[in-house]
């Protein structure tokens, strides 16, 4: 199995995969039995700088006893010219079981994995997707609220350039939230057309009446390419802030994919206030990239299931 | 060696003739052509029982990436791929390594075309805009021109500097050189490698903006009016250019333009995510600019078709999509994508469809081609194409090198049979399934 995009999953998928991952949440705090993959390696291809992805699928690969390889653009031979395809080829015949990458083009990890045909979990093709991210997010909000359905999500942003949004937008609508893209007209899709989105440009409407407001991280690029005047202009326009929340429904929660900029697209006060719910997402994508790997493996909850009691019957 | 194609629709744009007969090549000219021919003492009879007999086909935008990129394509798969599309004159761009930008490169060019393997097709050298192709300083036209060179382009390196365009156009007007370029202001298609639109936005692939190309569309028609040079505008792709260079031409600017197959057959949004064989510059657009550029050719406004074949290796192409070269091969899918996407859809008469693959491409160029009044080519160039043969594109059984194509496995309505170019005969091999009796 393959873990590539939001966009080419059903609500089955989506909705099994994050049922799956609270269970292994449940099961992590408790003390309760964990699906094994002993004995299978992943080869990490982390060919783009990462933190919490990086960290969260090791977390979680240690925790299902998966034996990870991990490398990045340096050190390997990628340095010395190697393509994508042959590396990807070389971890195959090396007798990976299995592949996380993280590239800086959209589409590599749909490249890679019909390279490798075999489970392969994207974790971030350029500005394509970034699913694990996504489905940690719909998981803190169901715990939140319980259900994503009939919400209203508001991004708040850099969207034309961000991978997480457009996993996002996928996950949130095919569960049944509305989702609206905020932000200056430079940083948002110029056709919109092909995504289940509303676009508005004034943040206080964007985000009237919104159950989630998740601002995504301004690139500091984005200023030196000309597509905003300075970070100064972007917050007072766009900043998420006790001032915009108040546009907000009162008991919306705050969300942010990191990397944080503090001060720009969100306040410090408002990052660590009550409201927020940024360090649920960190934690909750370890279990979410632990029931990536159960699913491209080919373990589900259901089977997980069933052989625990099975075993508990014999 | 008297060869007679006998019995097929002749159908001559140079002469407007359209007529079911018989066209006789005697010694590698064309010797007679009409409805009742002398048929005694033939070589060779091709029964041409409905199929077009056509002036060999011109294709004035093609990459044949010598010297410098033979892993891509050579001089002789490049020409053998053209006759095995029907294509007997064909006009090559200078972006090679180094770039066609003096008359010795020239030599090597015109040397290498004329062996008897490739084909017996004509290659007319397009020469570089600027002096290595920098953008910088204007190339020695009149020494290209003497080496052979039809055209001056800045194909694949647009020229950014609008000054530097005015001064390569007064000094190519000087010497009766025509201009052909590729508009595209690079300042808005940084990072971009696909067409701005609803595909691009859902795939998270920097998009090209129409306005980049059309930017650029008017600019240089402006300054072709201004300088008097020709200007041909190399595959359009979008409804605002069509427009530009109408307006151009009512103003009488001397301007042509082209349009590829891929521009009036394939739109963005049908585009496998990430297939890198849909990689092209420009890209591919919306069904509104597919529209426009077909009525656009029609109508004349656009010229004529050419395929802006431009082969790449494999492992060129096997990469992350933003990563890939730009360009797909053309020459061995154009007959096939023009009579299915235009002519058996009635939007292009066969004589129309002709004229924009055969005549008016030479006209352009001022090439001896397109024609099959005798004595006015070197030698006889002559197609001999099956409207109705229905066929499935493989690409991986093409003469080019370049296997790069997004036509694969399609089935196309319309086939090149037999090309007579330069002494040379190339026969498809659906030709020997054909019923009929062949030799005399």
């Amino acid at each position: 199995m393959r873990l590539i995009g939001i966009r080419e999953m059903d609500v089955d998928q989506i909705e099994n995969l994050i049922a799956f991952s609270l269970r292994l949440k449940a099961a992590c705090r408790n003390g309760g039995e964990l699906p094994s993959l002993h004995g299978k390696s992943v080869g990490m291809l982390f060919l783009e700088d990462s933190t919490r992805t990086r960290v969260g699928f090791e977390q979680a690969a240690l925790r299902l006893g998966l034996h990870t390889t991990s490398f990045g653009m340096q050190g390997s031979s990628m340095s010395k010219g190697e393509s994508l395809k042959d590396t990807v080829l070389t971890l195959k015949s090396e007798g990976i079981d299995g592949l996380v990458m993280r590239h800086k083009c959209s589409g590599a990890a749909m490249l890679a994995a019909d390279l490798f045909e075999g489970p392969v979990i994207n974790a971030g093709d350029g500005m394509h997707e970034h699913p694990t991210q996504a489905l940690a997010d719909a998981m803190t909000i169901i715990e939140n609220r319980d259900s994503v359905a009939g919400l209203v999500v508001a991004i708040v942003g850099d969207a034309l350039h961000s991978r997480v949004a457009r996993s996002n937008i996928w996950s949130l609508t095919k569960l049944g939230a509305e989702v609206r893209l905020v932000g200056p007209k430079t940083l948002l899709p110029k056709f919109p057309a092909g995504l289940p989105v509303e676009i508005c440009h004034d943040l206080h409407s964007g985000i009237q009446g919104a159950d989630v407001v998740m601002a995504l991280r301004l690139q500091k690029e984005r200023m030196t390419s000309g597509l905003i005047s300075s970070t100064g202009e972007f917050a007072s326009l766009y900043q998420i802030n006790s001032r915009a929340l108040r546009f907000a429904k009162p008991d919306c929660i705050v969300m942010h994919p990191g990397p944080i900029n503090r001060g720009i697209e969100i306040d410090d006060a408002t990052a660590d206030g009550s409201q927020s719910v940024i360090t649920q997402q960190v934690e909750n994508g370890v279990y979410v990239r632990m029931a990536a790997f159960a699913y491209v493996f080919g373990l589900n909850g259901e089977q997980q299931r069933k052989s625990k009691a099975r075993s508990r019957a014999s | 060696m008297k060869i007679v194609l006998k019995g097929g629709r002749i159908l001559d744009p140079s002469q407007d003739l359209d007529v079911i007969g018989s066209v006789v090549l005697e010694n590698d000219q064309i010797a007679e052509i009409g409805t009742k021919v002398d048929e005694r003492g033939a070589d060779e009879l091709y029964d041409c029982t409905g199929c077009w007999i056509t002036p060999g086909l011109v294709d004035i935008h093609v990459h044949l990436r010598e010297p410098g990129y033979s892993h891509k394509e050579t001089i002789i798969t490049g020409t053998q791929a053209a006759a095995a599309g029907g294509f007997t004159t064909i006009a090559c761009m200078p972006n090679t390594d180094p770039p066609l930008d003096n008359p010795a490169l020239i030599d090597f060019l015109l040397d290498q075309s004329s062996s008897p393997e490739a084909g017996g097709v004509f290659v007319a050298p397009i020469g570089a805009l600027t002096q290595e192709m920098k953008g910088e300083r204007p190339s020695d036209f009149a020494a290209l021109k003497r080496a052979g060179v039809v055209a001056a382009s800045d194909d694949a390196f647009p020229l950014q500097n609008s000054a530097v365009m005015q001064r390569c156009m007064e000094l190519c007007r000087q010497v009766d050189l025509p201009v052909a370029t590729h508009c595209e202001d690079q300042s808005l298609t940084m990072g971009a490698s696909m067409n701005e639109g609803a595909m691009s936005a859902v795939l998270g692939l920097r998009g090209m903006p129409r306005t980049a190309e059309e930017i650029h569309v008017a600019r240089n028609c402006l300054l072709s009016f201004e300088t008097g040079c020709p200007l041909h505008i190399l595959h359009v792709s979008t409804w605002g250019s069509v427009a530009i260079i109408e307006q151009a031409k009512d103003l009488g600017a001397p301007v042509t333009a082209e349009v590829c197959p891929h521009h009036f057959s394939l739109i963005d949004d049908q585009m496998p995510p990430f297939d890198t064989h849909w990689k092209m510059n420009p890209p591919l657009r919306t069904k509104l600019d597919v529209e426009t550029l077909i009525s656009a050719l029609a109508a004349g406004i656009i010229d004529c078709i050419a395929t802006d074949h431009a082969p790449h290796a494999r492992h060129e192409k096997d990469v992350p999509f933003e990563q890939a070269p730009f360009g797909i091969v053309g020459l061995e899918t154009a007959v096939g994508v023009t009579l299915t996407h235009l002519t058996h859809k009635g939007l292009l008469s066969p004589l129309e469809t002709v004229r924009k693959l055969s005549t008016r491409p030479a006209e352009i160029y001022r090439l001896d081609a397109g024609t099959l009044k005798p004595g006015r080519t070197p030698v006889a160039q002559v197609a001999v194409i099956d409207p109705d043969l229905e066929w499935t594109f493989d690409v991986n059984k093409t003469f080019s090198k370049g296997k790069n194509s997004p036509y694969h496995g399609c089935v196309f309505k319309g086939k090149t049979m037999l090309t007579f170019s330069g002494g040379e005969v190339y026969r498809d091999q659906h030709w020997d399934k054909r019923p009929q009796v062949q030799n005399a």
